[in-house]
């Protein structure tokens, strides 16, 4: 016979002031198998978890029911309590009249009501509950860092540098990220590359980081501790271990006029070609779409062009390479993906986004976006660090920012902030006056945020010291007359209609996420928001952990990030990783999913729908040793218990342990319906 | 005929099978058969009246066959499908059954009739049926009828009740599940429903009450059309052996209607062809999705 005790908190007021918790334990008091019912002011202290404890040892109580908040709070304390007094603690179930009763109602009546019926439900359960033990799971203490941006740099560099191994896959042929086309960052403006090479370089000299560069994610099994990856390493058609990165080969390329995605299209590359001169690694790339030998090829038409092979004194250059896919055990991953800015001309990825024509981006040569302008105005951009307009090279004189573009926008664009373009835009007129002293910048903004150390300091440098007009308003049309670009906007302050000439303007464009993040995220099963962000598991007390266990996020595939933030992020994940890599087993609650032997019937549809790969096949054996039966079985140590296995189910032959049907009933009876 | 029982004799013969799993004449009409010696060969027939769909006894919970040892089972293009299914849900192995194909142009719905098979007599499952032979099928053997042109009457009703107010439907439904006597004939005819304990003699807890009135036989009716959603292969057996004449295909059809306009998916004959539970692709519907 159960021995059921129950305790409800008051929580202080939280509780107490909508229920009459007293009320309640009094109510519970009748329930038949409940041999002990209190209240009190805080269960959750010490003398609160006393009293549980006591009770257990004085009244032989078989089961808890703790009557107070959500489990999320405060479940792990009183399993404490109650294993501290020598009860399984999953004897110990939470009754929340918090959350699910007193913060939402009013009607104290009704409410203390609603409290006992709660309480009466988790007591229903209790009496089915069976003792469960802790399950431990090995780890594998090697990480995955997915995204060789800044965040992803920082992060690879922060677990090796921890002592656990690295693997550090990167998309495009060189790590570095968006990073790397800035010229000078905000609020301080030193120089992007110098500040980031260095770190680039120790990724690749580390001996605890493998780097895959030009590689991409290309499945993803496992869980928590035992993740297996599966990396696709693209043919760049380079021998990696012969090529010395001398550049032969990009210099006799005949096909030259490929727009560098490295420069945003400002400036030219061959179709063999190393991105930046920084690149690491510096192994050059064959861009299979552009290689006139390819598109022989794919014509199919004979080999003609072989002229980088030829000029390779190393024979490095394969052009029968083929995709590898390398497999690597890992216990943890760090998505660290980045950004993409928005596209701005009226070809969009999404129905939902309208683009922004009326600004002519895509038909007006000067008008560009910011990434366009960092490369501008980088040293080692197209115009080595020359502000000249991409039209006719002339350098402008009058040049034009707006701000938000795409942002804040829930018409056409996205309706969140895109964070970093109030301080990019400030950072560019001051880079523009640097260059051009004669010339006047004009910025167009909605409000500037500058919430961040010596962002504020910085933004007003540029409009009390570096001389740049800031008009509040938005510009509605522009268009192109002879060499110079027509603006028609609204000034908001002066409340009236402002017609302006300028010769070049910049586009703040809004930061989204990488295309692909999608199918990223479906791979690790982590989920995402409708723009694409990943989401973290709680936007204050776990900003960069997800959903799933093991898996991190850091930077600009989380929510629009700067360079500080990133690296921070990048640097919480790393001590996550960090953590959870201190000890060689882990421990896991036993809320898993168990099959009944007996009655599976081996369709395996839970093997279909588990998300975990979690359902194995198990071969049941009579005594001469041959196969009878072949049914499911669900390995405890991948389980994440989220029972859709149970809901699958034909012939309701698997149970989630601590919520079996018999519990759901039990408790779902003792509602009387 | 001759083609089939000569096949069945050589199986039999050879000793490729232990059993061959046919129809043959009985006392009420065409009747399964299971045939153990080469000369019992000589009582398979094949015609118009053979509409059970013999996949049932496949699974792998029916003792009669477990103690044959290997067989061989005469396959309408239709049970293919059924075949297919308990192959795909890994019921039985593709190597432990020969099939032998028998081209059909349509059955009736009763064994035990001597109509002949024509526009007025045809199963209404056959109309507008397109498959002449099971592509599963080792041997195929026999000559198939032209066929019948759809639509079935069971579509028009379909549509008939898809269209009609939800009180009707549900006052129509009413009215022919309450004649549901919970024989559960309806199961124990589907080759899809092979559980070894079903869901409905479940006690702790009893999710469907077993006595037959509404509102154990509406549960009841509504469990077996979701487990049966995206794997009813429409051969119409449970309609077929109901005592009490419910549409039954109604409602399977119904779903399967529904299943194939969601998820583009209809009930294949190609065991490798993914049933819709358990399959996700990027492009399913997933408006419910917040």
């Amino acid at each position: 016979m159960a021995r059921i005790g129950v305790f409800v908190c008051h929580c202080g007021e939280n509780i107490g002031r909508t229920v009459d918790c007293h009320g309640v334990a009094e109510a519970c008091k009748d329930v038949p198998g409940v041999v002990h019912s209190v209240d009190y002011k805080y269960m959750c202290s010490d003398p609160g978890q006393q009293m549980v404890k006591n009770a257990i040892a004085e009244k032989g109580l078989t089961g808890v029911v703790v009557a107070a908040c959500s489990p999320h709070m405060h479940e792990k304390t009183f399993r404490r309590a109650t294993a501290g007094a020598g009860l399984n603690p999953f004897l110990c179930e939470m009754a929340n009249v918090r959350e699910h009763c007193s913060w939402i109602h009013e009607d104290r009546e009704k409410a203390t009501v609603k409290a006992v019926d709660i309480t009466k439900t988790i007591i229903e359960k209790v009496k089915r509950n069976v003792p469960l033990n802790t399950i431990r799971i090995p780890v594998t203490r090697r990480a995955l860092v997915i995204g060789g941006g800044i965040a992803g740099i920082q992060a690879a560099l922060d677990i090796a540098d921890g002592g656990r191994e690295v693997i550090l896959v990167e998309k495009g042929p060189s790590i570095g990220g968006h990073m790397s086309q800035l010229s000078e960052t905000f609020p301080t403006l030193d120089c992007s590359q110098c500040i980031l090479t260095p770190r680039m370089v120790e990724v690749y000299q580390h001996p605890r980081i493998k780097l895959y560069a030009y590689s991409e994610v290309e499945s993803v099994e496992g869980y928590i501790g035992n993740f297996k990856v599966t990396v696709r390493r693209k043919a760049r058609s380079v021998d990696e271990d012969k090529c010395n990165g001398c550049g032969a080969c990009t210099q006799v390329c005949p096909n030259k006029k490929i727009p560098s995605e490295f420069d945003c299209g400002l400036g030219k590359r061959t179709a063999i070609y190393v991105p930046f001169p920084q690149a690491v690694p510096n192994l050059p790339t064959v861009d299979r779409n552009k290689c006139l030998l390819f598109m022989n090829r794919a014509k199919g038409r004979p080999d003609t062009c072989k002229k980088c092979a030829d000029a390779c004194a190393k024979g490095a250059i394969d052009f029968d390479q083929q995709d590898r896919l390398v497999t690597e055990d890992v216990g943890a991953i760090v998505v660290a993906t980045g950004y993409q800015l928005y596209t701005i001309g009226k070809d969009q990825p999404k129905d939902n986004l309208k683009g922004y024509g009326e600004y002519g981006y895509g038909t007006i040569p000067d008008v560009i976006d910011g990434l366009q302008f960092e490369r501008l105005a980088s040293a080692s951009g197209p115009t080595s660090g020359k502000i000249l307009r991409p039209s006719d090279g002339k350098e402008p004189k009058r040049i034009v920012f707006l701000q938000c573009i795409g942002s804040r926008d829930p018409q056409k664009g996205m309706e969140y902030c895109s964070k970093i373009c109030c301080m990019y835009v400030a950072k560019h007129t001051m880079l523009y006056h640097h260059k051009v002293h004669d010339g006047q910048a004009t910025v167009f903004y909605m409000d500037i945020r500058a919430a961040g150390k010596g962002y504020e300091e910085f933004s007003r440098r540029a409009i009390e010291e570096e001389g740049a007009q800031y008009i509040r308003g938005r510009v509605s049309r522009m268009w192109r007359e002879g060499d110079v670009i027509k603006i028609l906007g609204f000034d908001t302050l002066e409340g009236e209609p402002i017609e302006m000439d300028a010769d070049m303007v910049v586009l703040a464009t809004a930061m989204r996420p990488q295309p692909g993040i999608d199918a990223l995220a479906q791979k690790l099963s982590v989920s995402y928001d409708q723009h694409g962000f990943i989401n973290e598991a709680h936007p204050k007390l776990r900003p960069v952990e997800t959903n799933t266990a093991g898996i991190f996020v850091a930077g600009a595939c989380q929510a629009p990030r700067d360079i500080p933030d990133a690296v921070a992020m990048a640097s919480a994940t790393a001590s996550k990783v960090l953590g959870l890599f201190a000890n060689e087993m882990l421990e896991r609650e036993p809320t898993v999913a168990c099959v009944n032997e007996a009655n599976c019937a081996g369709c395996f549809h839970c093997e279909r729908v588990c998300a975990y790969g979690a359902v194995e096949h198990k071969d049941i054996k009579d005594r001469a040793g041959n196969v009878v039966r072949v049914i499911a079985y669900v390995n405890p140590g991948v389980c994440q218990g989220c029972g859709t296995c149970q809901a699958t189910c034909p012939s309701k032959s698997v149970e989630l342990q601590g919520f079996t049907d018999e519990q759901i009933w039990g408790e779902i009876q003792a509602l009387g319906v | 005929m001759t083609e089939l029982r000569e096949l069945a004799r050589r199986l039999l013969s050879e000793g490729t099978v232990n059993a061959v799993l046919g129809w043959e004449e009985g006392p009420r009409g065409a009747r399964p058969a299971f045939v153990t010696t080469p000369e019992g060969a000589d009582t398979l027939i094949f015609d118009h009246r053979c509409v059970h769909n013999l996949a049932s006894y496949l699974s792998p919970r029916r003792p009669h066959l477990k103690r044959l040892g290997k067989v061989a089972m005469v396959l309408k293009p239709c049970d293919a499908r059924a075949v297919a299914g308990l192959i795909r849900e890994t019921q039985i192995p593709r190597d432990k059954v020969v099939l032998i194909g028998v081209r059909c142009g349509g059955v009736i719905t009763d064994p035990d009739s001597t109509a002949p098979l024509t526009e007025a007599t045809v199963a209404d499952r056959c109309r507008g049926c397109p498959d002449r032979e099971g592509h599963l099928a080792d041997h195929t053997v026999g000559t198939a009828g032209p066929g019948f042109a759809g639509p079935s009457k069971r579509a028009q009703k379909i549509e008939e009740l898809a269209a009609a107010p939800a009180e009707k439907r549900w006052a129509f439904w009413q009215s022919e599940l309450e004649k549901c006597v919970r024989c559960h004939a309806c199961r124990q005819v589907c080759p899809m429903c092979y559980c070894d304990r079903c869901l409905a003699d479940k006690t702790q807890p009893r999710w469907i009450e077993s006595s037959p009135h509404a509102r154990g036989n509406m549960a009841w009716h509504v469990a077996r059309a979701m487990h049966l959603a995206g794997r009813c292969v429409d051969c119409g057996e449970c309609e077929r052996v109901c005592p009490e004449g419910i549409p039954l295909g109604l409602i399977t059809r119904k779903i399967a209607q529904v299943v194939s306009e969601r998820y583009d998916f209809r009930p294949s004959d190609d065991p490798a062809v993914p049933a819709p539970v358990g399959t996700y692709r990027m492009d399913d519907p997933q408006e419910f999705i917040l």
